[in-house]
């Protein structure tokens, strides 16, 4: 069942009188139970995009629908989504864990009572059961961020979305949170994440949608995705150098030395290479395996426009340097 | 469902002020101060022997409808301001009540708190001044009519905070401005100018609330409709302009402060 699905999503914003085309064709869809993790470098449409998911930005063209309802038409639709967004803690500082919950239940239509219960619920299995009492204010980064992950949980949305919920957080915040986003997902929920961990985006997601600069470049199930770009080299090393007679049967099968590392390009002769090297004592036996990271960096040629920038900047030390010369 | 809502707000904003309690305190403190500083003034030059007579009850009157409305104003735009930059905002406009409906509820829920602090300041004038006010129960209808018109008014600038995010210095410039619309006695206006004096936001409203409690005359009806109806077109003005500000924000992507 698609609970999200997004299609031909277009924004351009004025900054400054300039158009910028932060969203030029976004098209997304997320069926219960799903995780997709929406990757791309800085400034290229995240947010803007999950923004008008939720409805706080107004596309130039394009249509949401969350479960069946468009949230611009009915705002009851709206009951279906819970957000945690970017760079804030979307709580009331002066209100404590458990006020902030049971404010937040009924503004999502839930009565005090329902809002009460889950809110406590929520307490107990985010660990923040001794926090109950204490203002937002006082709580740490960690704690506040698990706050609102469970506020947007309060009314049970089928839909997620997560704008970098692990920004900011240190490993061991970022480990619990990352646990409790899983845990989540396993309830059967959508949940749309963005994040610069891609680590996390890997460990976490089912499907991975990358954009740039306003487009969605790759979607493609996570696992589908590391093995197209796995390669299928192996590469063997030894603990001692290869005697020129092996040196020779292991060119025969197509593989490479450097030092006292093999490469083998066709994975159907390991064995044969195996046969050939057999006495001699092995250091690792390594299949060279892509994770997101690399995959990211190159599908989107490592450049975001920070990067560019950076870019333009080196050119011109190499200028400079030129000219030194 | 809406009754709900009410509770809830009602309780956040309690809750909040009571948790800090000293920026309430100093708010009452200073909105006296100013008034007493102002009276004190006034008798100095006026010299010892005059009586304000009913003037004096119709200026703390006006002085505290200056000090509600005022609150009232930096509550709603203070509010928006401060809660586009912690985000909660946003969550209000993912609410599925929709955003002018909360923000509606959010007022009623602060009046409480504002109505009680300005008693408070009222009672404390009064005292200070060692004046008498009546308090009839009908002056509720006039006050209502006045309500009408300041959170039409406090829409208006809310609509403009929602857009720009900076009104301190128009919050400013509607202290000089209000202060006008609610101390100067158009009442006792005659002719064309009392006629554009009804068209102002607030002051018919004003005016009926001073004959109730200063002169202890009855309550004009024909003039009330009057004021009911004004505060009626700006309460509305101040909605409309709301929901046009959400969407124009929405198209702008600037709901939480870029
Ligand atoms: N309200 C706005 N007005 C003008 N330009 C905007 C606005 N919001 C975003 N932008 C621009 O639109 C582009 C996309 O921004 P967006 O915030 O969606 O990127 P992002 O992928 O979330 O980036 P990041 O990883 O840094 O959070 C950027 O160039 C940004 O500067
Ligand atoms: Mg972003």
């Amino acid at each position: 069942m698609l609970v999200l699905h997004a299609q031909g999503l277009q924004k351009s914003y004025r900054y400054q009188g300039k158009p910028i085309a932060a969203v030029k064709q976004v098209s997304l869809a997320i069926a219960a139970g799903e995780v997709l993790a929406f990757l791309g470098p800085n400034g290229a449409g995240k947010t803007t995009t999950i923004k008008m998911i939720a409805g706080l930005v107004l596309p130039d063209v394009g249509t949401v629908e969350i479960l069946g309802r468009d949230p611009y038409r009915h705002t009851a639709a709206l009951r279906s989504i819970g957000a945690v967004l970017e760079g804030n803690r979307n709580l009331y500082w002066r209100l404590s864990a458990e006020e902030n919950l049971d404010y937040f239940g009924v503004l999502r239509g839930l009565s005090p009572r329902v809002a009460h219960q889950r809110g406590l619920a929520l307490l107990e299995r985010f660990d923040l059961m001794s926090k109950r009492r204490t203002v937002v204010q006082a709580l740490s980064r960690g704690m506040q961020q698990k706050l609102a992950l469970a506020v947007a949980l309060i009314h049970d949305p089928p839909l997620l979305l997560l704008d970098e919920p692990t920004l900011g957080l240190d490993v061991e915040a970022t480990q619990h949170v990352k646990a409790l986003i899983r845990e989540i997902a396993q309830e059967g929920r959508a949940i749309l994440l963005t994040t610069h961990q891609l680590d996390i985006a890997e460990e976490l997601s089912d499907r991975v949608a990358i954009i740039n600069q306003g487009e969605i470049i790759v979607e493609e199930s996570t696992e589908e995705l590391i093995r197209q770009f796995s390669g299928t080299t192996y590469s063997v090393a030894l603990e001692v150098p290869l005697d020129g007679d092996r040196h020779s049967k292991i060119e025969r099968l197509g593989g490479t030395i450097e030092g006292n590392t093999v490469y083998l390009y066709d994975p159907s002769m390991l064995y044969d290479l195996l046969d050939i090297l057999k006495p001699l004592p092995l250091l690792r036996i390594e299949k060279d395996d892509a994770n997101l990271t690399e995959i990211f960096l190159k599908l989107t040629g490592g450049r975001g426009k920070g990067e560019e920038e950076r870019e333009k900047r080196e050119e011109g030390r190499v200028k400079d340097q030129q000219r030194l010369e | 469902m809406m009754f709900h809502l009410f509770v809830a707000e009602f309780k956040r904003s309690w809750i909040q002020l009571l948790r800090y309690p000293t920026e309430v305190i100093s708010a009452i403190v200073v909105t006296t101060i100013v008034f007493y500083g102002l009276f004190l003034s006034a008798r100095y030059v006026a010299g010892p022997g005059v009586q304000f007579g009913d003037r004096m009850e119709s200026i703390i009157i006006g002085y505290a409808l200056w000090s509600l409305a005022m609150f009232i104003m930096a509550d709603i735009t203070g509010g928006l301001q401060r809660e586009a930059q912690t985000g909660t905002l946003e969550q209000i406009f993912i609410s599925p009540f929709g955003a002018p409906k909360v923000f509606l509820v959010r007022a009623l829920a602060g009046l409480t708190i504002q109505v009680a602090l300005n008693l408070v300041i009222l009672v404390i004038l009064m005292v200070l001044t060692g004046t008498r006010l009546a308090f009839p129960p009908m002056l509720l209808l006039p006050f209502v009519s006045i309500l009408m018109g300041v959170y039409g008014l406090a829409f208006i600038l809310g609509s403009i905070a929602l857009r720009v995010k900076q009104v301190q210095q128009l919050l400013g410039i509607c202290q000089f401005v209000f202060l006008f619309l609610l101390t100067v006695p158009v009442e006792s206006w005659a002719g064309s100018f009392k006629f554009f004096a009804m068209l102002l936001p607030m002051v018919p409203g004003a005016g009926l609330l001073r004959d109730l409690m200063a002169r202890d005359q009855t309550l004009n009806v024909g003039l009330w409709a009057i004021a009911l109806v004004n505060g009626f077109v700006y309460l509305a003005l101040g909605l409309l302009l709301f929901r046009y500000a959400e969407r124009e924000t929405k198209r702008q992507g600037k709901l939480a402060g870029y």
